[in-house]
């Protein structure tokens, strides 16, 4: 009897241990699945639910809507009206960006005394938040104490009384300028990489074959730079049409909504106004826009350079 | 094509480096001539200058009847094959070649006339589509050529064109530029520090050392009458042997002594120049295929040999490349010094040892039936007008 006993013990303890043998591996990857579910797909599941019901600060419960928060995105003019902005504010900012990090990096190709101490000074907005960026673009254009009326009038000899942040369209140019002032750094020290890597030799080829220098830029330095450029501008578009920081501190989406973008008015549904649901809705349709449009930013501006 | 001047060509690098010194050259009308020398030299810097891609510090260059000193290069007419072959990448090989006439502005069907007879001379036909880097290396160097080609211009410029390939396609495509060459009557510069690529392409070859010509002549002078220990050591593989060694006179003939050991002058050898050398020190040159295991040459004179111990032994099936040492001080002037630097720095520091134990290894290209094994003393011949004779202090060929 007690034999017995033994015996069951020793066999129970026996599975216990195969069993360990045989899912050994699944323990030691399983901290990992958790967090993985934890951090990843739990919140991804859980946004899926809130965007079809109603997740409202203001409205107990949680009652089923189906596609109505979606509805509602949609159809709110205040919505389109900012994914218009968004579209064009991003474009412009990196059609900015690109034109003066290309001209820079062409001027900051060739050694000269003093470019080693120049391009880190250059790069230096790039590692600032963008917070910080917004609130010293702030600090030096909002009236009364920004200097910067003050500094144009000075120059100007006239009195110069813009509200650079509340005003249309001086608003927009506040925006541009901040992102712009920290993201062509980003453009410049890319392009001054890519420039760096076509051998000296090619427009040494270029010159005896005939070329002037701008059509040694057209038919030399542009093609060859071509994929770089084009890698940096999907980089730089699909981070751009995200902008929230700089708005959020300059203009805080005004005058009235004229600078909401996609970000500025998904964070006003959800945060300000506490329509949870609207918000995810939107979030998860600006999420999709965004994909199709990277997608083809990436497959389309980079065909040439395939092929 | 055109006659190519240089005169009292210099150049000096803005940190103070003198890469060229009072260099002269004339290229005649469809000759082509090879600039040759150790690394650093000032080969490229040469050829860049004449191409106009660096501005010149003193002298002039004359291509055809034009000073082009100030002029660009798109308006020199020249065109220039590069080490690396600089092709564009991103163009194919039609365009690539079409890309210079284009630039000129010349008609489409005149384009696609001369793209494609410059792509059958050299065999690029079926590539016509493809980008460079779809193609070999050698490949690549055809296109390259190609691109020089197309245009017709006043004189081509090639810097090492051959040095990225292996040694089979070198020899090959050296053939094929020679043949180009002849069958264009193109003018042509043509750049390397392989003195055999110098010696079987040139016309004439000019040889440059730290910036300065050092002697231009056609291959065989140079073989033959190298001016100085430079040249003499540089022109031929291996290399010429080189030992410090004295002249005297017995029994009404001149001698040379080296160590203990004399050798009789041949008559062709013995240049009047020489009488004023007698009792004082010069350097003795021989080149290795000059001399002979003497065991292989039973009727040489006993004043035409001398003795040495077998160092190293290799055979090369047709002959056999026999090292050895002599007893005698190796001569260590500045030509030699920089010889054995161009090779490596282990090199100079063999001279330098050799020189503290008073023994020189000279080389021996032997018969294949030489029976000379390793660390047997051997006796060896030098072939009649094997002996070159130089000033120990200035390196110059005692001539006249
Ligand atoms: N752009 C340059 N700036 C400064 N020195 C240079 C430059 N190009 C070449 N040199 C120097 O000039 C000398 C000759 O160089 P180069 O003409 O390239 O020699 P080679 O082609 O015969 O090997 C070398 O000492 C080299 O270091
Ligand atoms: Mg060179």
């Amino acid at each position: 009897m007690a034999l017995g006993a033994d015996a069951t013990r020793r066999r129970l303890s026996q599975t216990a241990s195969s069993w360990v043998d045989r899912h050994f591996r699944w323990l030691l990857v399983s901290p990992a699945v958790v967090l993985i579910l934890a951090l990843t797909i739990f919140p991804l599941g859980y946004a899926i639910w809130v965007a079809f019901v109603t997740y409202d600060f203001n409205i107990p419960g949680h009652a089923w809507r189906g596609i109505d928060n979606f509805k509602e995105v949609v159809t709110d003019p205040n919505a389109r009206k900012a994914i218009a902005t968004t579209a064009w504010l991003a474009t412009a900012a990196v059609a900015i960006e690109l034109v003066i990090g290309l001209l820079l990096a062409l001027a900051m190709v060739r050694p000269f005394r003093g470019r080693r101490w120049l391009i880190p000074i250059f790069l230096l907005p790039l590692f600032m938040s963008p917070v910080i960026v917004g609130q010293f673009w702030a600090l030096l254009l909002t009236e009364p104490f920004g200097p910067t009326n003050w500094l144009l009038g000075a120059i100007s000899g006239s009195d110069v009384n813009i509200r650079w942040t509340t005003q249309t369209p001086w608003a927009y140019f506040s925006i541009l300028l901040a992102d712009a002032w920290q993201w062509t750094p980003f453009m410049f020290v890319i392009l001054l990489a890519g420039l760096s890597a076509i051998p000296d030799d090619l427009y040494s080829a270029a010159d005896l074959d005939g070329a002037r220098p701008r059509q040694a830029f057209f038919f030399v330095t542009l093609p060859l730079l071509l994929p770089v450029m084009l890698v940096a501008v999907a980089f730089r578009v699909i981070d751009a049409a995200k902008i929230f920081d700089v708005i959020y501190v300059l203009t805080k989406g005004g005058p009235g909504t004229d600078t909401y973008t996609a970000s500025y008015y998904l964070y006003e549904q959800g945060f300000q106004l506490f329509h949870l649901g609207r918000g995810t809705a939107g979030a998860w349709m600006f999420m999709i826009l965004l994909s199709v449009v990277s997608y083809w930013l990436v497959r389309r501006l980079l065909k040439p350079v395939e092929a | 094509m055109a006659q190519v001047t240089i005169e009292h060509l210099g150049k000096t690098f803005s940190e103070g480096t003198e890469a060229v010194r009072d260099l002269s050259l004339e290229i005649g009308d469809g000759e082509l001539v090879v600039l040759v020398g150790p690394s650093g030299c000032g080969k490229t810097t040469t050829l860049r200058m004449v191409a106009g891609l660096e501005e010149t510090t003193s002298g002039t260059i004359t291509i055809g009847d034009r000073v082009v000193n100030h002029l660009p290069p798109r308006e020199r007419d020249i065109a220039m094959v590069f080490q690396n072959y600089a092709l564009y990448p991103h163009k194919t090989v039609y365009e690539n070649l079409a890309f210079p006439l284009k630039l000129r502005r010349l008609s489409k069907p005149e384009i696609d006339d001369r793209v494609r007879r410059s792509a059958r001379l050299l065999g690029l036909e079926d590539l016509l589509g493809r980008k460079p880097r779809q193609l070999s290396g050698g490949q690549r160097q055809r296109v390259a050529m190609g691109r020089a080609i197309v245009r017709e211009p006043q004189a081509f410029l090639m810097d090492e064109p051959l040095s990225n390939l292996d040694a089979k396609l070198r020899t090959q495509m050296r053939a094929e530029i020679h043949r180009l060459q002849r069958e264009l009557q193109a003018t042509t510069i043509y750049v390397t520090h392989d003195q055999v690529e110098a010696m079987t392409l040139g016309d004439r070859v000019a040889l440059l050392r730290k910036g300065e010509l050092q002697q231009m002549a056609t291959p065989q002078e140079l073989y033959d009458k190298p001016t100085n220990v430079f040249v003499a050591g540089f022109i031929g593989s291996p290399a010429m042997n080189f030992v410090g060694a004295e002249l005297g006179r017995r029994d009404g003939h001149l001698e040379v002594t080296f160590g203990q050991q004399s050798l009789r002058l041949h008559e062709s050898e013995a240049r009047p120049g020489l009488e004023a050398y007698i009792g004082r020190r010069c350097v003795l040159g021989i080149r290795p295929e000059h001399l002979e295991d003497a065991a292989l040459e039973s009727g040489a004179p006993a004043d035409r040999r001398f003795r040495g111990k077998v160092e190293v032994r290799e055979g090369l099936g047709s002959e056999v490349v026999v090292h050895f040492q002599v007893e005698a001080p190796p001569t260590l002037t500045e030509d030699v010094r920089e010889l054995a630097l161009d090779v490596d720095a282990a090199a100079l520091a063999d001279l330098e040892r050799e020189q503290q134990l008073h023994e020189t290894v000279f080389v021996g290209r032997f018969g294949a039936s030489t029976k000379a094994a390793e660390g047997d003393a051997v006796e060896v011949v030098a072939e009649h007008g094997a002996l070159h004779f130089f000033d120990a202090e200035s390196g110059r060929r005692i001539s006249l």
